[in-house]
């Protein structure tokens, strides 16, 4: 695989899973920077930071224009650093942006409501409250951001050659798993199962 | 959103070169309120860093100068806070449009009066909002 991409929810240990597969594999992790470098490449700065802007503490309403130059630049930025290669990929659509490029492997990470805002509330040192505000301001700007610019819903199975629960499972161990997918799908080669009916998973 | 969800948090946090240097001495509590939030996202900022000379008299010595209260590195981005009442921002917008026709290369995002009691009251902030932007509050800004 030259590129990984992750999908996460917040609290889904999304940053500690991606950080352990870098260590894992030798690959680059990419979050902020593609939304830095994009940024700077669109000459919209503001952009930028309304977009790190989750929470939509700051408020800011930068103009449509730059908006769509911004995302212009994200998804060359994408193309270019996937054929790069050794690279994760966190976030910014990179599911859908990548999607079919040969040698990508699409991962998403997710967890129940309630065990990510445990997670939030532990890690942030706030009230189970303000990580329930937060965990749910973040799954509707990261569902309306797919939706609205890349036309898809958030978790469509179909976007993803894995999908990962973390509720029973550490970053560690969830980067385990996407490791083995890599390394494996490298090492082992599966021959097809001889053709006949009872080999037939469907009715 | 209340104040408490201004927090550090590791999963959204990479802290900045500046926030492991001591924090600096912030004119308005606004600017502090700002810089926390810039914080919790794991922004690099820097706190007035620079000052853009504006006007210069005949021995060519500046007369009039501005210093955006914030920069933005990683984003190159220069933010200006301010408390001003609308009717009272004539010479600031003034060195707005004399900094963009000087240094058309920067950029400078300008946080107006009604901008920052919004964000504030977004933190729960409301009698610090009132505070922040009563009548004592156009004295500073200059």
């Amino acid at each position: 695989m030259k590129a990984i991409t992750i999908s996460r929810q917040m609290g889904s240990l999304g940053c500690e899973t991606a950080h352990a597969v870098a260590e894992c594999l030798g690959y680059r992790v990419l979050w902020r920077e593609v939304i830095n470098q994009a940024a700077l490449r669109a000459r919209t700065p503001e952009v930028a930071l309304a977009t790190i802007d989750e929470l939509d503490l700051l408020g800011l309403r930068p103009p449509l224009k730059e908006i769509h130059a911004y995302h212009q630049a994200v998804r060359e930025l994408m193309h270019e650093l996937a054929a790069s290669g050794n690279v994760i990929l966190v976030g910014r659509a990179g599911q859908v942006i990548l999607r079919g490029v040969p040698g990508v492997l699409h991962v998403r990470l997710y967890a129940p409501f309630e065990i990510r805002v445990e997670r939030i509330a532990k890690r942030n040192n706030v009230s189970t409250e303000t990580a329930r505000a937060q965990v749910e301001t973040s799954d509707e700007a990261r569902r309306r951001y797919l939706r609205r610019y890349y036309h898809v819903r958030w978790d469509d199975p179909e976007l993803y050659d894995l999908m990962i629960n973390t509720a029973h499972l550490s970053g560690p161990e969830a980067a385990a798993i996407i490791c083995a997918a890599v390394i494996d799908a490298k090492k082992i080669s599966v021959k097809p199962a001889p053709t006949s009916e009872s080999a037939s998973c469907e009715p | 959103m209340n104040n408490e969800a201004v927090k550090d948090s590791n999963e959204t946090t990479r802290p900045g070169p500046d926030q492991e240097k001591a924090r600096p001495v912030f004119v308005h509590p606004i600017e502090a309120i700002f810089a926390r939030i810039l914080d919790f996202y794991g922004v690099a900022w820097e706190y007035e860093p620079r000052t853009f000379p504006l006007e210069w008299d005949a021995q060519g010595n500046v007369t009039v100068a501005f210093t955006p209260d914030f920069y933005l590195p990683q984003q190159n981005l220069y933010i200006e806070l301010t408390t001003l009442r609308p009717k009272l921002t004539l010479k600031k917008n003034r060195k707005m449009k004399r900094i963009k026709e000087l240094y058309p290369e920067i950029n400078i995002k300008i946080y107006k009066r009604r901008e920052l009691r919004n964000m504030m009251l977004r933190f729960g902030l409301v009698e610090e909002a009132e505070k922040i932007f009563g009548t004592e509050a156009q004295n500073w800004d200059e």
